[in-house]
């Protein structure tokens, strides 16, 4: 909670108290209510779903805060007293719920519990952009490391994140890449690194099928058909050779390679190898559907005599010639090889970032050693630095430069940095005075939650230097900064984490649609996908719109190969743009050709699996899985004719233990039944049209994506807002969301609602709320 | 076949498409292998640990007959030309990962239960806990002469997004080793990362700079023991869990750089590609993990290996052998017969991968034996119907000769509900790791050995 909705809260709670205090009769009436509704389920005997709210006494709810939000959010959403139970009125329902929850709310404003979240590892993504912000070098360093275990569906928590002999392994090994790297040195001997495109593989029966390494991607011009891109890191500024092998994986590699020696410049470039477009022709081999005959004759004209070009930052540096009649054959993959003839370390970003001095003399030397070591440390340790900090940095500088010259020494105290706990752990202390019982976590500490929050990554200089001067609490500053960083575009990794995962977006990179039942999938339609996703998900925060527009958008971003996906015409080219829509259906994530391709099977739909993800991840009420051993269903064949998937649906739900679930979860799925498995709209399922209406228990109406939308945003309206926030709440805190965290998910939605829940408000919200400023103290 | 044109004479040839490299200086690599054993009265015993998810059906996993007469059934004939070194063993129950009021997820109670026999606690994240696994148990008796412990591998990496099961964490589908009830151990899936692990990151070409490395690696420890030192004194008990796990990763790896050091006497180390990125498809990507636990038994460079050839719970669709539609997907077939056939599909193409690893190692010739008869391979689900979740009457194989403590060829049928835990004791008191308990444990497996 800010200051600002702390002192706005204040009235309102006395406001509830005052009455309360006086006289016990709405905690007396809420108890009647319980008595009446509630205690024959859960009473001592029964104790349904291991509960029993028998002589519950509603004058302390404090004591039973636990047990209470459970029935807060189980009476708030109407899911208690269960359908065909006995219910009081809707406006004695409101009431209690009201009512309960002002308690509640009073409880936690009273005696807050912030909760304390473990010490943090940092994980993959938050070490590549440390290595990025500490060390100017943009490698994608946690690439090389192990996937972090998850946790509450998100890979940031302190719980899990766990640390084996196998892991500082790879800590070690990586901290003398990075600092080699990132100083450049000169001793390094040439190696060739080998990349391949990706293929899709497990091709398996359908061997007709051809090998997709088609790929477009920003890095490549337009004009390009397959091919690919790499990013690497050139070591030094050097020779180095390139070399793009063509063929089929795999087999006697006959052709040879085109090959290029070429002089580099230290640091990030983009080596291309594409094959303008005119040079391909159709695969005859390819099955081609309708859409995909759209594409193919829009992308691909007849061959002609161009062969390859090679790119190196978008720029091409030579053309190779076809040396073949038919179809150019793929690449196999590109290697690049050096150094050789090296002249030296380069003039790169990393460089300039790390050596803010330079000694003129060797007398200096140690001066100027401990100034950078110092400058990095604090970077890395994310705090200021004092003697002892550096001190031992020092003695790894002074081996180093004892076995070479200054740069070396510099080298070899960033390996021993990137491995230091103070760098690899967030750690938080505890006030020296043990008897606190909360405490508002420093600004240095403040400034690290913000930065893991917003940028995964390390607090900048500027974050930095307002936390060290206290000034980084102050609600003003604070509001300042989430907007400053929101705007840097290191704020990508908040989508790229927080949505990535929230929305299983991240799944996209490991999905295998059955190249049968979805032959017009490919690695271009692929990256297609998750770009929409992200630029949308990111519009919605840039532009700090209603995250209401996460479900009811009327835009979204295509490039030509998506809107052919979508059978959006006039968009042409590999670039995204934003694209107003007119079909109703197609707007927000709902309509996304990502989300609904993690959603499902490889070969089908499922309507379960995207009905249970819009309950997982948008309204927050995750049913329970299957009971194993589900009976087969008893007529899979009626008559001689098959099923529909509806009718079999509608038979499975006859069954009542099967029917608690699925008809909360088969509506959602059924609604989005116009999509295929990788998004495409369609309007039959194999020979059977598609019914796409669907009817809640509490027997809200809807038809098709349009209609589920907008039940989504009205009437789930609430949920949805909750679980966003819960999960903000998560993903911010890297912890699990808590009973006692509640009240301040309700703090942050009333605090938003007033300007219709908009993103960047619910993110500083999330930033100012008492578990994100606050903190346990030890062993309460 | 691309090799640079500098260091022609240190530089492994590939066949593969990986980074041309250096590799370590193979003389300094080599360790207690050497001498000692070969003419030793008992060979050194070698443990691995093969798990499958999601059941096994067994209607094509359970032997026909008992004892020397039994049959495979059709899910174990790729295991026929290794009979006699096969051991079935029916009867054997986790019954650890069953619910006791915990509700569902017997996908992450089986994993976590698997090798450890405790029933993990339910939790996403907070207050993570299951038991000490046997291999755990194991790498810390074995682990005193070899360089690693443990190798920890997989062949299918953790999910990038969204729960694993029910309410649980996903490290307990992850992974089937655990350090100690607090602490899971990540599975590698990257197979150049192992060989680098266990070969050096091939910035060295010689023994010299190699143990250059080591020393300079020693004194890094030692700063990072500093630094942990130091931030401890900041926290309260509860939060001094984590430092601890990197305490004891620091030593592990000093222990490491101790006996590389130490046995640096020279014999040829087995030759093999450093391998590039993981192959996307499954039967080449295990059979790489696969090479790569040889060539770790062969070369002694840890005693204790597990490999997962898929996570608990895993979706993984197996279109090499016809099977579009996901692994867990057609595990709950509700006695669909398709669903059936193609899980029976999914199950015999992991059991040709187990065959792939024996017969590698009945060719490994291994003192005077081959490296078959001195190794114990344990295979198995910790789920024996992956349709009704059942924890009892598990798919068990052991594979092996033990160093002629277990005798395969049969097929041995136990009281039911006997604890899995009584065959871990057992392959542990075999390996010269006397255990008495673990888990739930109520004593040792009979009849391994004999009938």
């Amino acid at each position: 909670m800010s200051l600002l909705s702390r002192s706005a809260l204040l009235p309102l709670c006395a406001l509830i108290w005052a009455p309360l205090g006086r006289a016990q009769a709405p905690a007396s009436a809420a108890s009647a209510i319980l008595t009446q509704y509630c205690v024959v389920c859960h009473d001592n005997q029964k104790r349904t779903a291991g509960i029993t709210l028998q002589g519950l006494d509603l004058s302390s709810v404090g004591d039973h805060a636990e047990l209470l939000e459970r029935v807060l959010r189980k009476v708030a959403a109407g899911q208690m007293p269960p359908a065909g139970m006995p219910r009081p009125n809707a406006a004695r329902m409101a009431e209690f719920s009201k009512w309960l929850e002002s308690s509640l709310d009073a409880e936690a404003a009273a005696h807050p519990n912030p909760g304390r979240p473990a010490i943090h590892r940092l994980n993959r993504a938050e070490y590549s952009n440390a290595i990025r912000d500490i060390l100017a070098l943009d490698i994608n360093a946690g690439s090389q490391l192990p996937v972090d275990d998850s946790g509450y569906g998100f890979d940031n928590i302190g719980d899990v994140l766990s640390l084996s002999p196998a892991l500082l392994d790879r800590y070690l090994s990586l901290s003398r890449r990075i600092a080699r790297l990132a100083v450049g040195d000169p001793t390094l001997k040439p190696a060739e690194e080998v990349f391949e495109p990706r293929r899709e593989p497990n091709r398996g029966v359908a061997a007709a099928v051809p090998i997709r390494a088609e790929w477009m991607g920003d890095d490549l011009p337009f004009d390009s058909a397959g091919g690919l891109s790499v990013r690497y890191y050139f070591p030094l500024d050097a020779e180095y050779v390139i070399r793009v092998r063509r063929g089929i994986l795999n087999t006697p590699a006959k052709i040879a390679p085109f090959e290029v020696r070429l002089p580099m410049k230290a640091g990030l470039h983009i080596i291309g190898a594409t094959f303008p477009k005119e040079s391909l022709k159709l695969e005859s081999v390819e099955p081609v559907t309708a859409r995909r005959s759209a594409y193919l004759s829009s992308e691909r004209p007849e061959a002609s005599s161009a062969g390859m070009d090679l790119r190196v930052d978008g720029v091409r540096v030579k053309r190779f010639p076809r040396t073949d009649n038919g179809v150019p054959p793929p690449v196999m993959n590109l290697g690049i090889d050096g150094p050789y003839n090296a002249t030296g370390r380069g003039d790169t970003p990393s460089r300039a970032k790390i050596f803010v001095c330079r000694p003129a003399e060797r007398a200096q030397e140690n001066q100027c050693a401990q100034r950078i070591l110092a400058s990095l440390a604090r970077a890395a340790y994310r705090r200021p630095v004092n003697e002892a900090d550096w001190k031992p940095l020092l003695s790894f500088y002074q081996s180093g430069r004892a076995k070479g010259d200054f740069d070396h020494g510099i080298q070899k105290a960033i390996e021993a940095l990137l491995v230091a706990p103070d760098f690899l752990f967030r750690v938080e202390a505890d006030p020296p005075t043990g008897a606190v019982r909360n405490h508002r976590v420093s600004d240095v500490e403040l400034a690290s939650r913000l930065s893991f929050f917003l940028w995964s990554s390390v607090p900048d200089e500027t974050l930095l230097a307002l936390a060290e001067k206290s000034k980084l609490s102050n609600p003003q500053v604070l509001a300042q900064q989430v907007d400053r960083m929101l705007d840097d575009p290191k704020s990508f990794a908040f989508v790229s984490n927080f949505a990535g995962q929230w929305l299983q977006i991240r799944n996209l990179a490991t999905v295998r649609p059955d190249p049968i039942a979805f032959a017009e999938f490919d690695e271009s339609l692929r990256y297609s996908m998750q770009r929409e996703t992200e630029l949308f998900f990111g519009s919605i925060v840039r532009e700090n719109r209603s995250i209401l527009d996460l479900l009811g958008a009327d835009y979204t971003f295509l490039n030509e190969r998506l809107a052919i996906h979508y059978g959006i015409p006039g968009i042409y080219g590999s670039q995204f743009r934003r694209v107003a829509l007119t079909d109703a259906n197609r707007g927000g994530l709902l309509g996304q050709a990502s989300l609904l391709t993690v959603t499902s099977p490889p070969n089908r739909t499922s309507v379960v699996q995207r009905g249970k993800w819009i309950l997982d991840n948008l309204l927050g009420e995750p049913p329970p899985p299957p009971p194993a051993d589900v009976p087969a269903l008893d007529a899979t064949i009626k008559g001689a004719r098959k099923l529909t998937l509806r009718e079999a649906m509608e038979l499975h739900r006859a069954n009542p233990g099967c029917a608690v679930c699925h008809r909360n979860i088969d509506p959602l799925g059924f609604a989005l039944e116009n999509y295929d498995g990788i998004g495409e709209w369609r309007s039959k399922d194999g020979e059977s049209a598609i019914d796409a209406s669907g009817k809640l228990p509490d027997g809200t109406q809807f038809n098709g994506p349009a209609g589920l939308k907008k039940v989504l945003a009205t009437g789930r309206r609430d949920e949805f807002v909750s679980t966003v926030t819960e999960k903000l709440l998560t993903y911010g805190l890297g912890r699990g969301v808590e009973y006692y965290d509640m009240p301040a998910v309700r703090a942050i939605m009333r605090e938003t609602e007033p300007n219709q829940y908009r993103f960047r408000d619910l993110i500083l919200a999330v930033a100012s709320s008492v578990p994100f400023e606050m903190r346990r103290s030890a062993d309460q | 076949m691309i090799v640079t044109k500098k260091h022609l004479q240190r530089r492994l040839f590939l066949r593969g498409l990986g980074t041309t490299l250096a590799l370590p200086f193979l003389d300094a690599m080599v360790p207690a292998f050497a001498a000692p054993r070969l003419g030793a009265t008992k060979p050194v015993v070698r443990m691995g640990f093969l798990y499958v998810p999601n059941g096994i059906i067994s209607a094509g996993w359970s032997p026909l007959g008992e004892g020397a007469n039994f049959e495979f059934g059709s899910t174990m004939k790729p295991l026929d030309p290794f009979r006699e070194h096969t051991l079935v063993l029916s009867g054997l129950g986790q019954i650890q990962g069953r619910s006791y009021g915990d509700g569902p997820g017997d996908h992450a109670r089986a994993g976590a239960s698997w090798l450890t026999g405790v029933h993990p606690k339910k939790t996403e994240g907070a207050d993570l806990r299951a038991g000490i696994s046997a291999d755990q148990v194991a790498a810390r008796a074995l682990g005193q002469v070899t360089q690693f412990g443990s190798l920890e591998l997989g062949v299918e990496a953790p999910s990038l997004a969204g729960g694993c099961d029910s309410g649980y964490s996903c490290a307990y589908t992850n992974t089937i080793s655990w350090r100690n009830p607090t602490s899971p151990n990540p599975v590698e899936v990257n197979p150049r990362v192992v060989f680098e692990r266990l070969f050096g990151d091939g910035d060295s070409t010689d023994q010299k700079s190699r143990l250059a490395q080591m020393q300079e690696e020693s004194s890094i420890l030692d700063f990072v023991k500093g630094g942990v030192d130091r931030l401890e004194t900041k926290l309260g008990t509860g939060d001094r869990r984590k430092l601890t796990e990197y305490l004891d990763a620091i030593r592990d790896i000093e222990r490491r750089i101790q006996k590389a050091e130490q046995q640096s006497a020279s014999a040829p180390l087995p030759a093999m590609d450093r391998p590039a990125a993981a192959p996307e498809e499954f039967a080449p990507h295990a059979q790489l993990m696969m090479d790569l636990m040889v060539i770790a038994y062969q070369s002694d460079l840890t005693r204790v290996i597990t490999l997962m050839l898929a996570r608990e719970g895993s979706n993984r669709s197996y279109r090499e052998v016809g099977v579009a539609d996901g692994h867990h997907n057609c595990t709950h077939h509700q006695d669909d017969p398709v669903k059936i056939a193609s899980t029976m599909k999914i199950n015999t193409h992991h059991v040709e991968q187990l065959a792939y690893l024996v017969n590698k190692m009945k060719n490994t010739p291994d003192g005077d034996g081959t490296l078959l008869d001195h190794s114990m391979l344990l295979y198995g689900s910790s789920l024996s119907d992956g349709n009704k979740h059942t924890h009892v009457d598990l798919p068990v194989a052991v594979v092996g000769g033990a160093g002629g403590t277990v005798k395969g060829g049969r097929h041995l049928r136990y009281p039911e509900n006997t604890p899995l835990n009584n065959l871990l004791i057992s392959m542990l008191d075999k390996s010269g790791v006397r255990t008495d308990a673990l888990g739930d444990s109520t004593g040792e497996l009979a009849h391994l050995t004999d009938m």
